[in-house]
This record gives structure tokens, sequence and C-alpha cells, in this order.
């Protein structure tokens, strides 16, 4: 299957400020990637430069196979950026029937104001909505076009939980349809339901690129906690094991690798009391990945 | 087609019909102008060579109006709230966003002839042939592109505030050097020569000359036309510079 977006060794600098460095990412037809890193990790410099209005100057990036902003790929991307746009003495209907104009296969805005339940806001002025509506009309506006590639920055940020909801259902509907989506969000849990893989971003470099279940593999922090009278050496050893504190008969155990550490700690499991097993949580995981703590 | 016709369109509605600002700022004031200086604050009978001259600064005055304070600031405004990057983004490019703001800044300065020669003629009797009229419409739809590309190079200025400060500092004292408020002959000697090189006056002398059947002068056509092209390329060389920059981030 040829990748509709693939960079390689991608780079970009505000003057002297290395923003990306050696980016190198394929996503397929279908797929849905969360595009996930702390503010300033470089996400929105890397969808300016899929989008186009960044140039490519260092390393390579493709769109359909096209340069970045090029005619025939703009037709097949829909783009939800962070700012809503407010364009004064203007209907959201109207504003949707010129935005359809443009693309060579859109949705019909009737349906599609019915679909994302805008309907009854069709005849208000864009300049006479709330945040929340805004951003429901900002969707609308990346999805009439009918686009095969999604780019949406920072989708929910300002939605009520309602509006929350119903747009990642949206999102589960256009996963079905087969749409390709590139998701930025600092919020882990809405990505984690819908994403496919994360790419995680860090200081300009991919810190982590796969899927929820390979990054919960991978980085397996285990808290284990027990009561036993065997010394602290006992345990140094074993594998994945970072640290070992005893106070009393108190026991912490930290590892890396929480499998293999418990596996370790069978042939000894008679000699422990009261054993308690603490996992990391994604947002625990992505924390430490975002900081350096994980490399 | 359709997507050239709906951009139209829209454009339309947002920079006419449910503009008040244009409405007030572009017709309105000029008209009352008019009005003021031709029956309210005059005594005695106005030479009917004033009518049709005051008529004509008016209508520069209004385009002129329209293009350093309405495009400018609706130009500098759409870039703010995004609008010329989403043109970008779309697979039509800014091309037909930047033609359907020109062809309306046009029919707006069409307006503006429409609206005052109404007066005139309704109000001040002014008579004037089916091959003026149409000259007038022409030179003020032809002659004001100098003052609507100044508008576009305006609207690069960052801030809308600084954009209002600049439309102020320029719009009035060219209106006042050009003669569109009162005669020319009344300012400064040292000044006239100035204000004969503004491309206002240029513009209304012209229109004048054509509404009374005076002589044409080639200044004021080479000059319109110098200003135009010189523009033109100021504006190009800007547009090319602000939405490529050096380090590759597209401004639109």
């Amino acid at each position: 299957m040829k990748p509709i977006i693939q960079a390689t060794q991608l780079q970009f600098s505000y003057g002297a400020h290395a923003v990306l460095k050696d980016v190198t990412l394929s996503i397929d037809p279908g797929e849905i990637i969360g595009l996930i890193g702390e503010n300033g990790a470089g996400k929105t410099t890397l969808l300016n430069l899929m989008l186009g209005l960044f140039s490519v100057r260092r390393g390579q990036l493709h769109l359909f196979g096209q340069q970045p902003g090029a005619p025939i790929a703009k037709q097949k991307i829909g783009t939800m950026r962070q700012k809503d746009m407010v364009i004064r003495g203007v209907t959201v209907q109207e504003v949707l029937r010129l935005a359809a104009a443009q693309y060579p296969e859109a949705l019909n805005v009737t349906t599609l104001l019915k679909n994302l339940e805008l309907t009854a806001i069709a005849k208000q002025r864009l300049t006479a909505l709330s945040g929340g509506q805004l951003r429901r009309v900002t969707f609308a506006l990346a999805l009439v076009g009918n686009p095969d590639l999604l780019f949406l920055d920072e989708p929910t940020v300002g939605m009520d939980t309602n509006a929350q909801q119903a747009f990642w259902r949206g999102i589960q509907q256009l996963k079905a349809a087969g749409k390709t989506i590139v998701i930025t969000s600092h919020y882990l849990p809405e990505i984690q339901a819908v994403a496919d893989r994360i790419c995680l971003l860090r200081n300009g470099e991919i810190a982590f690129q796969g899927t929820f279940q390979a990054l919960q593999e991978q980085y397996q922090q285990v808290e284990i906690t027990c009561q036993t009278a065997l010394p602290v050496a006992a345990f140094e050893n074993l594998p994945g094991v970072t640290a070992v504190t005893k106070t009393g008969p108190r026991l912490n155990i930290s590892s890396e690798a929480g499998d293999a550490t418990l596996q370790a700690l069978a042939p000894v499991l008679a000699d422990l009391r009261q054993v308690t097993i603490k996992r990391e949580s994604l947002t625990d995981i992505f924390v430490h990945l975002t900081k350096g703590v994980i490399a | 087609m359709n997507a050239w016709f709906e951009r139209f369109k829209f454009d339309g509605r947002r920079l006419i019909l449910r503009n008040f600002s244009f409405q007030f700022f572009s017709l309105v004031m000029p008209a009352g102008f008019y009005l003021l200086f031709t029956k309210v604050m005059v005594t005695g009978n106005v030479p009917a060579s004033f009518n049709v001259k005051y008529m004509g600064s008016m209508i520069v005055y209004s385009g002129t109006i329209n293009a350093l304070f309405g495009i400018a600031a609706f130009l500098q405004r759409d870039r703010e709230a995004g609008i010329l990057q989403w043109c970008w983004l779309s697979p039509t490019g800014i091309r037909p966003y930047y033609l359907s703001i020109g062809c309306w800044s046009l029919l707006m300065n069409t307006s503006s002839v429409v609206v005052l020669g109404g007066i005139a003629m309704g109000v001040n009797h002014v008579s004037l042939s089916v091959a003026q009229w149409g000259a007038i419409a022409g030179i003020a739809i032809l002659g004001q592109l100098s003052t609507m590309l100044l508008g576009v190079l305006m609207s690069f200025v960052e801030r809308a505030e600084t954009l209002s400060v600049l439309s102020n500092l320029i719009t009035f004292p060219m209106a006042i050097i050009s003669g569109l408020w009162w005669p020319l002959g009344l300012l400064p000697n040292w000044l006239q020569p100035i204000g004969k090189l503004m491309p206002t006056y240029l513009i209304n002398d012209w229109l004048g000359r054509v509404a009374t059947h005076g002589t044409l002068l080639t200044s004021d056509i080479l000059g319109t036309g110098a200003w135009m092209i010189s523009l033109l390329v100021v504006v190009i060389v800007s547009v090319r510079l602000l939405l490529k920059r050096s380090d590759g981030v597209v401004r639109a």
C-alpha cells in the first residue's frame, strides 16, 4: 500500500533554532495518527509543512505522491486549524457553500449541516456564534470538500462535553469510511480512543512512533511494594530493576521491564507478603516521554 | 466557474450589502459633502461648472476612502482572521480572492458614480451626455486602480491600529492637497506642485475636464498610468516577499 504521507529526514529551522530534526514518518491510507507532544515540540510546524504553508528545505515530504501545497493534493485535504475564522457579514451556510464550490467532489452542504447538527445555526452570522459552535463550523469546513486526508489541529478545544462526544463519534464514522486523519492534541485519552498509531514528538524529534499497545509494552514502568525479610541485594540484579529501597521490612522495587521483573520474582514469592504492583498509566508514560525521563 | 461565482456572491454580501461602513463612509458621506458644498453652504447662484467639477471631486474622494479605509482594512482583517490562509489551502488558491475583491472595489466605485451622479442630476440639474457619463464612469473606475493598489499595499501592515493611523495620515492630507475638498488654488504656492503629483489630483482633473468639455491633458493620463504601473510593481514585489519569506513561511 502506497503511503498517503511520506516524510523522510525532514528538518525545519526558524533561523538558528531547529524545530524539527530528521523526522521520518509514513502514514498509510485509512490510518488515524495522533500527533502528540508538549507545546513547542514541533507538532504545528510538522502540520504546516504537510499543508505546504512552510517550505520543505531539508529532507523530503510527499502527500499523495505530490509536493505539499500542490493543487492536486489540496483537493484531497481538509484542514481544521486551531484558530476559527470569524468572517463578518456572512452566515454559516454561506461560508460552507463558498468552501464547497472550491472542491471538485464536495459534499452537499444541506446534508452536511444536518449530519453535524448545525442546521439550527445555518442562517446565523459567524460573528453571532459561540466558541464551541464556531469550532463545529470549522470542522464542517474541513469536511465539506469530501477530503481523503484530514488534518485536525487541537480539534476539541472550546467544545462542551456533548459537542466533544459528538465530534469523536464523527471521527469514528470517518474512520469507518476509510479517511486518513492526522490529529494533534494535548489530551491523550481523546487520541487513545480513536488513533491507530501515535507519533510522539519531543524537541523536534520523534520520541516514539507506534500503537498504544506497543507503547505500553515498550515502557513497562512498574512499582512493586511488599514486605520481606530478604536483603536488598537479592533484588538489585533482577532484570529491569532500576532502584530498590528498603525501610524496615517494607521493600520498594522500581522496574522499567515489569513483566520480566515479575517473572524473576516468582522463585521468591513465598518470602514476600502484602505485594502490590502499580503499572504506569499511558498519561504517566506520556509525561515521562515528553519530559525525556524515558529515552 | 461555480467557484468564482460563489466567491463573487460571497464577497458582494460582506463588502457591500452587509457593510454599513462602506455604505456610510463611501456613499452617504461624499453625497452629504456634495449637497453641503453645492446647496447648503453657498450664497447666490453656484456656477454650473462647480456643481459638475465638485461631483467629480466627491467621486474621487469616495473611491479614495473606499480604497484606503475600506479595502485596506478589509484585506488586513481577512488576513488576521485566517481567511487568506484558508483560501490558500483550498484548491483554487488566493487568486480568485484578490480578483473578486478587485472586481467589487471597481463596482463600489461605480456605485459612487451612480449615487453622486444621480444627486447631481436630480438636485443640481447637472446635464451631461451619455458619452460624458460613460467616460466619467470609466475614468473613475480605472483611474482609481492606483488608490486601490495603495490600499492593498497598506493592508500588509501588521496591526489594525497602525493601519487606521496610516489610513488617516494618507487619505485626508492627500484629499486636501490634491484639491478634492476645496480648489487647489487656495493652497500655499509651495504645496500646489506637490498636490498636482497626487494620483487623486490627476484623476480629479481628468474627470473635471471630461465633464466640462475641457481640453484633456496628456499629463493627467500619463501621470495616472505611471502611478498605476509603479504601484502595481510595488504590490507584486511586496506580495511575493510577504507570502514567501526567506525562512520559507507562507504568511497568507
